[in-house]
């Protein structure tokens, strides 16, 4: 279940950002070469062109190579925050994604506030700005960069960058940084969670329902020990699969193939992927699953013949499931020394 | 063969087996003695094994009040009144007996040997365990099981002299004490329980998980409809005397009445004492009336509960859960509060091949286990299910914690292993004759499973049956009448539905029982392989493979805290990450300043920020504790990947904790986000005592050119970095300590770096001068 809903969101969630970043990405703007002497009346075009740019799309503005070095361009009175990011498919970039509504969640907090012309947001994503990822030397993303409104990009890129690794994806704890640059207090207000509500409300009428019926049939299920071993189990099956591994590191779901190397086993002793857990579970209740066959079925099965079919069926997937289960375990720790069906 | 003769022959076989796995398991923890010596091993042993000298030598009136000025400098440690005592007090024990006898053996010989013998008596306590959830057979498995799992030799190989090493032990018995008692329902056992479990708060800070799961395992039964006076009396006779006796020791203290770790139990036992008023009330009052009576009685005792509850946590009188129980359930809570906790390896979260690695195939028995619980569930197997339940959330959580699972896991799996053998070896009329006796011994919990037979008829009708038949429990449980209809109706239900035939066939007989008994060869394969090759290491001593094949010792720590403690004076105060506090405590016998019992984050943090700020400050601090000597870890000559510089963000964490001014993580990586130490590293980086110390003279090792730092991979500046409020004062062989004296203030009032400065200065003109 957790699994589909996790595809579905995914799913949902690039189809948004495709549709997004296909709806403002084809109208970027070029600065008009125009020699002026009268450095504000430039500055005050260009701060009003930003403004309409943001205040179209929610306080986000969406960058190219040749928008990036025309908003950073010399004279400048705002300050700059710029998303590095890829969201792509192609790229994969799980943490991008992630961070993409967080950060035009801020975004949008503070083109509520009254003076906006301080700073303003921008996107710039890899397929659009490959020339200026370069020129940062960025070799990963997503990255924040904030310019203040005195620095030059000219020179060494030494900017300001927000640590995702310490601080986290959190529109919050991205807002609490950019206050301490800006000095101006962004209040994150999540959007309404439209899915949220509708589990919520489903969630209840279940709970009611359920109610209803326990309270008719008069604790059944409570006092059914199929309902607590099912639970059980299935706490048992996902702890000793490593889940919580995954909840407290969050590890990216799985990566694309490579060279050879199946992209949903991690590399590494103490590292995984979600869904190579979720493989493991499967192994294990497979292995379980097996052995509880052999011990509660097999002997209630009558016929001699079907009896033995039964053994067979059971031990044999219980070797088979083992020796891919230590085959799995080879990848990870190449040099464990043992097997049992494959070499 | 009769069965008199053959339980003659069990009676033999059964404590020689338990002698051979004791045996075993013993022998199995040996591998680092017979590769490297007796020694402690690792960080906390050492600090153990010191208490444990000063408790030999010294007494225990003497050891109990002992303040230790030589660590934590300047503020000293009330040590008597900070440990748990449990495993010094049983090795010095151990060695005083011995010593009666006239066996002069070495108090570190008792220690580096204490956790192996004890590994024996934990066998041996999962046999008795595992013998009250099954049989003798199963006991003999889950002992043998536990005798080599890998989980459990992780902390208790021959060196590892830690709480662990006996704390598992005395786990696994309390647990089987408690079981017993709650199956006989004797004061007796319910008392052994308590004085168990008194030894275990002695020695170990684990025993909050006993403390929270026997109360949990009561609470179960009483919502089960399954209080019983068994119950009443085990767990009140526990309850009373295990927390009257734990409160003896001074570093828990008044904990179990005042901090919410400890308010479970103490819950379930108000809970238990009203539940059982209520059942003698129910016994002299009509039964109209006492419904009456215990709806209001449950209000008000509902009411009072919380209100109360409340007003003492408010009022700060109960305590709410200390950081580290926290982190168990809030999981992201420490990364940010708490960063010491959090950098602390084995406080990780557990990846799935932990896992395998520590269980093997045990860990997918153990469900199967567990499964056959929910089909007896009789008390102690809901006792096994909770302890399942918990224990792998927990082990998920923190890899330490691996430990408390490993036992369940053992035993759980032991069941489920014996119960194939006992279904694939007995003979037939075993078989049914077994089948038999457990479908009248099972009343009503059989009612509830649903037949798997395809026989229709019996299906409805079993189903029929067992619907009335749950219907009528849940409805009247207590009353004798429908008790016995219940009865009845489980009975034929269960006699309709379970029919379990023998294995017919040899073969399959054969192919189970033989794939089975290579999956044994396997395991035991499994757990000498991960015990010899990742387990026995001692992490004081190295060992390496050269390129010819043969072994390389290194041994640099033992070289390093030798020449301190020969070479220093004897108040010598020396600072150094707290990682090695207990380790030069305990070998070089010098004053530190921090050390592995990290109960004070601000000096830490000193230390963190001394470490990583440029040479003037650092140098202030320095004096101002005193300091003699530094030292640090560096890897980079032999490839050691757990050396300073790599440690060194944590240091640098904790230190901004505290000095958000003086120390600024962000200033250590590159513009890039790399933690660099080669060409690119930040001025602040090449600025810090700890890449000065760990870099020092480095390029010379390499003639001037291509210095490689072997763990960073990194090739560094054929300019080192230079020293002037520090002096070289020892390196060991493969460079992985370095000692480093902090210089006297000059003579001449000078600066210390001009002073360093003008040194060098007339050094390179007097050689001018000779050339010319």
């Amino acid at each position: 279940m957790a699994v589909i809903s996790r595809t579905l969101f995914l799913t949902l969630l690039l189809a948004l950002v495709a549709f997004l970043s296909a709806s403002s990405s084809t109208s970027s703007f070029i600065a008009h070469a125009q020699p002026q002497n009268d450095n504000d009346a430039l500055l005050q075009k260009k701060v009003s062109r930003l403004e309409a740019k943001a205040s179209k799309n929610k306080g986000v503005i969406q960058l190219d190579s040749l928008a990036f070095e025309d908003v950073m361009a010399k004279p400048r009175n705002y300050s700059m925050v710029v998303l590095f990011t890829a969201i792509s498919p192609e790229f994969n970039c799980v943490p991008c994604l992630n961070f993409d509504p967080e950060y035009k969640m801020v975004a949008a907090g503070w083109s509520k506030l009254a003076n906006k012309s301080q700073l303003f947001f921008s996107i710039l994503d890899f397929k659009a700005g490959q020339a200026i990822f370069q020129k940062f030397g960025m070799n990963s993303a997503p990255s924040v960069l904030y310019f203040p409104a005195s620095s030059s990009i000219s020179g060494n890129p030494s900017q300001d960058r927000y640590d995702f690794g310490k601080s986290g994806f959190q529109a919050e704890s991205f807002a609490a940084w950019l206050h301490a640059r800006s000095g101006v207090k962004i209040k994150v207000q999540r959007p309404f969670d439209f899915m949220g509500l509708a589990v919520k409300v489903l969630g209840t009428f279940t709970a009611v329902f359920a109610v209803i019926v326990f309270a008719r049939k008069g604790h059944k299920i409570f006092a059914s020990k199929y309902f607590w071993s099912t639970i059980s189990m299935i706490i048992i099956f996902v702890m000793i699969s490593g889940h919580m591994w995954n909840q407290i590191r969050n590890p990216p779901y799985s990566m694309p193939t490579q060279q050879g190397r199946s992209g949903f086993i991690a590399n590494g002793f103490q590292n995984q992927f979600g869904l190579e857990t979720q493989i493991i579970a499967v192994l294990y209740s497979l292995l379980t699953g097996a052995s509880i066959g052999l011990i509660a079925v097999v002997p209630r099965i009558e016929s001699p013949v079907g009896q033995r079919a039964a053994v067979w069926v059971c031990m044999g997937m219980f070797t088979f499931v083992f020796s891919i289960l230590i085959q799995v375990f080879k990848m990870k720790n190449p040099g464990y020394p043992f097997t049992l069906m494959f070499r | 063969m009769s069965t008199e003769s053959s339980s003659t022959v069990a009676r033999v076989l059964k404590p020689t087996i338990l002698i051979l796995i004791a045996i075993v398991a013993i022998s199995s923890r040996l591998f680092s003695i017979i590769r490297f010596e007796s020694v402690i091993h690792e960080f906390d042993p050492w600090f153990n094994y010191r208490t444990t000298q000063h408790l030999v030598k010294n007494g225990f009136y003497d050891f109990w009040n002992w303040f230790d000025e030589k660590s934590w400098y300047p503020l000293g440690r009330v040590v008597g009144g900070t440990v748990y005592p449990g495993i010094m007090v049983t090795s010095a024990l151990i060695h005083n007996v011995l010593h009666f006898f006239n066996f002069p053996v070495d108090i570190r010989n008792v220690c580096v040997f204490l956790a192996p013998m004890f590994s024996g008596l934990t066998a041996f306590s999962a046999y008795l365990l595992t013998k009250e959830l099954k049989d003798s057979s199963a006991g003999l498995l889950a002992a043998a099981f536990l005798g080599v799992a890998p989980g459990y030799i992780s902390r208790s190989v021959a060196g590892s002299y830690d709480n662990e090493g006996i704390a598992i032990f005395l786990l696994v018995f309390t647990f089987y004490l408690w079981i017993k008692a709650v199956k006989t329902g004797s004061a007796f056992f319910g008392l052994l329980t308590a004085l168990f479990y008194f030894y275990m708060v002695s020695a170990w800070g684990g025993y909050v998980f006993i403390t929270n799961l026997v109360p949990l395992h009561a609470f179960t039964l009483l919502l089960m409809g399954r209080f019983s006076n068994r119950l009443y009396v085990s767990y009140s006779t526990f309850y009373a005397i295990g927390t009257l006796l734990s409160m003896q020791i001074p570093f828990v203290g008044f904990q179990p009445t005042r901090t919410s770790e400890h308010m479970a139990a103490l819950g379930v036992f108000g809970l238990i004492q009203l539940y059982a008023f209520a059942e003698l009330v129910r016994g002299y009052i009509p039964p109209k009336q006492f419904k009456t009576l215990l709806k209001g009685g449950v209000a008000a005792v509902a009411v009072i509960s919380a209100v109360g509850l409340t007003l003492l946590s408010f009022s700060g009188v109960i305590a709410p859960f200390t950081g580290r129980f926290y982190s168990l359930y809030d999981t992201g809570y420490a990364k940010i509060h708490i960063p010491i906790i959090a950098s602390v390896s084995e406080h990780q979260p557990t990846a799935w091949t932990s896992f395998f690695f520590d269980l093997q195939m045990l860990i997918f028995l153990f469900p199967a286990g567990v499964y056959l619980c929910f089909k007896e569930l009789k008390d102690e197997h809901v006792f096994i299910i909770l302890y399942s339940v918990f224990a792998s959330y927990f082990a998920g959580v923190m890899v330490r914690l691996m430990l408390t699972l490993t036992p369940v896991v053992c035993v759980s799996a032991a069941i489920a292993y014996s119960t194939l053998l006992d279904t694939y070896l007995e003979t037939s009329e075993h078989v049914l004759a077994s089948t038999n006796s457990a479908i009248v011994a099972t009343p009503a919990p059989a009612v509830i499973d649903t037949p798997t037979v395809a026989i229709p008829e019996a299906k409805a009708a079993g189903k029929k049956a067992a619907a009335k038949a749950a219907a009528a429990a849940a409805a009247a449980a207590k009353s004798n009448e429908a008790d016995a209809k219940t009865h009845a109706k489980s009975i034929s239900a269960a006699s309709g539905e379970k029919k379990r035939f023998p294995i017919f066939n040899l073969d399959s007989r054969l192919l189970v029982i033989l794939q089975l008994t290579w999956f044994l060869f396997m395991f035991a394969w499994h757990c000498t392989y991960v015990t010899s090759g990742s387990y026995s290491s001692p992490s004081i001593v190295l060992a390496s493979r050269q390129h010819d094949g043969s072994q390389m010792i290194i041994d640099d720590f033992r070289e390093a805290y030798y020449w301190l403690r020969k070479n220093t004076k004897e108040d010598a105060k020396v600072m150094s990450w707290w990682d090695y506090g207990y380790q030069m405590a305990g070998m070089a016998n010098v004053t530190t300043l921090v050390d592995n019992n990290t109960w004070n984050n601000t000096h830490i943090a000193t230390v963190g920020k001394a470490m990583s700020t440029s040479e003037e400050v650092s140098y202030k601090v320095l004096r101002q504790h005193d300091v003699d000597y530094v030292l640090i870890l560096f890897g980079g000559v032999i490839g050691y990947s757990g050396d300073d510089i790599n440690k060194f963000l944590w240091m640098i964490r904790i230190a901004e904790g505290v000095y958000p001014n003086d120390v600024k993580e962000t200033n250590f990586f590159t513009p890039r986000g790399e933690y660099k130490v080669d060409h690119d590293a930040t001025k602040t980086m090449r600025e810090s005592l700890m890449y000065k110390m760990s870099y020092y003279r480095f390029a010379e090792l390499y003639g001037g050119g291509n210095a490689v730092d072997h763990v960073r991979n990194a090739r560094m500046p054929a300019e080192g970095p230079t020293l002037s409020v520090l002096e070289e004062a020892y390196t060991t062989e493969n460079w992985l300590v370095r000692i480093y004296k902090v210089k006297d203030l000059d003579n001449l009032g000078r600066d210390l770096k001009d002073s360093t400065a003008f040194d060098k200065g007339r050094v390179r003109k007097v050689s001018s001068l000779k050339k010319k």
